[in-house]
């Protein structure tokens, strides 16, 4: 038995004829996101509906939290309402990062496993983190910060700059995918493990329940409590965790 | 229908997803962040609002209360006052009543000493004069023999006056 498990289908190719950038393929991944963010624009629109001052209803009271709670988890974590700038977009990556990790349970392709995915979000938070550093230090000091504590450890702070993104990008993509390798190995095992648990039965019987993967029923549900929910909360959350702590310390200089 | 590598950057995605990226943010920006903090501005206005007219009602209050204090022991020492004036008048009407009355039971005494003297002169002066006649009686009738009046005048007042010493 092979199993494998691939990168997002390409639905339709343009040719854009651009060098660098080359065709545009319209993949599962973009279909997905787009799904993404209609689902949480949607739930945006249904949770802020009919907004009241007084005697607010749970949807509101729901929305409200979630407001509350992106405001605490930023203030409480840069100390001060001077990084309320940051809310939205940290609201941005975290609500499409767990809708995307999550995504996997209605059986689409989850965004998050494309690390392209990933790598935008993460070079987004780069260019925020080297802007705040250079307008907390200038130019100069941006530079002159490389050199620091001695000018020998340049090459590796250099690469301790740019291993930022990549590190922020990897982590949650390593575990997303390797959360669909699992469901994937998990799935084959148990077709493997119930046909020849059903094989032992002889005769016709044996012969048709050995074809049908009975132990997969179930079983990938109870994993799936770990290796899609939790994995998937926990990334958005250290994503959005991360975002806030490399600007926030970017910004102190 | 083909699929892309499982590990690799794909130049467009990674473009689209930081375009998605930004209009998520907008998106939640617009439809979840600006509403909810137009009503939360307008409820904390509208906390601001109601304590304000607390505090300036309680103000109100407060002054309206000094006020009535003020008048309320203004009312307490007039009251006191007109008590006060009361009680001295009642004082000095009751000392001129009794001052009256002891003055009057004075006048009243003094009159009554008078008239007891002058009973007494006019007791004394009949008892004399009665002394007087039953002496003559008794001295006549002693002597048989008969005194001029005058004599008879002077000898009794003389005996009557040695009385009257003696007595």
């Amino acid at each position: 038995m092979n199993f494998e498990v691939n990168g997002s289908k390409i639905f339709y190719t343009i040719h854009t004829g651009i060098p660098v950038l080359g065709d545009f393929p319209i993949t599962e991944t973009l279909v997905v996101s787009w799904i993404v963010m209609l689902i949480i624009t949607l739930l945006c629109i249904f949770l802020t509906r009919n907004l009241q001052v007084e005697h607010i209803s749970k949807r509101q009271a729901i929305a409200e939290m979630i407001y509350e709670a992106a405001h605490n988890l930023v203030r409480s974590n840069t100390g001060g309402t001077r990084f309320d700038w940051l809310i939205p977009l940290v609201s941005a990556i975290f609500a499409t990062s767990i809708v995307s990790n999550l995504i996997c349970l209605v059986g689409l392709r989850s965004p998050t496993a494309d690390l392209s995915t990933e790598a935008a979000w993460a070079v987004v938070v780069f260019i925020i983190i080297t802007a705040c550093k250079i307008k907390a230090g200038g130019i100069g000091g941006y530079l002159k910060g490389f050199t620091q504590p001695i000018p020998v450890l340049t090459p590796f702070n250099i690469l301790s700059e740019f291993s930022t993104p990549v590190s922020m990008a990897c982590r949650h993509f390593g575990n997303i995918l390797s959360g669909i390798v699992i469901d994937g190995l998990i799935y084959a095992a148990l077709a493997i493990a119930s046909s020849a648990l059903f094989g032992l039965i002889p005769g016709v019987v044996g012969d048709v329940l050995s074809q049908i993967p009975i132990l997969s029923v179930g079983i990938p549900a109870i994993l799936g409590v770990y290796f899609d929910w939790f994995t998937g909360c926990m990334q958005a959350f250290i994503f959005s965790m991360l975002t806030i702590m490399y600007i926030a310390n970017a910004a102190e200089g | 229908m083909g699929t892309q590598e499982l590990v690799g950057i794909v130049p467009w995605t990674f473009v689209a997803q930081i375009c998605n990226l930004f209009i998520q943010l907008w998106l939640i920006k617009k439809f979840l962040f600006k509403p909810i903090s137009e009503v939360l501005e307008k409820r904390q206005k509208m906390t601001d609002d109601e304590l304000k007219g607390a505090r300036e009602a309680k103000e109100k209050a407060d002054a309206m209360k000094k006020e009535y204090e003020n008048s309320l022991s203004n009312a307490q020492a007039e009251a006191a006052n007109i008590v006060s004036s009361a009680q001295k008048e009642a004082i000095s009407k009751a000392d001129k009543i009794v001052k009256d009355a002891e003055d009057q039971a004075a006048q009243v005494k003094a009159r009554a000493e008078a008239d007891i003297e002058q009973e007494k002169k006019k007791a004394i002066n009949e008892a004399k004069d009665t002394i007087g006649g039953l002496a003559m009686d008794i001295a006549g009738k002693v002597v048989e023999k008969e005194i001029n009046e005058n004599d008879h005048k002077k000898l009794i007042d003389e005996f009557i006056n040695n009385v009257g010493e003696a007595s």
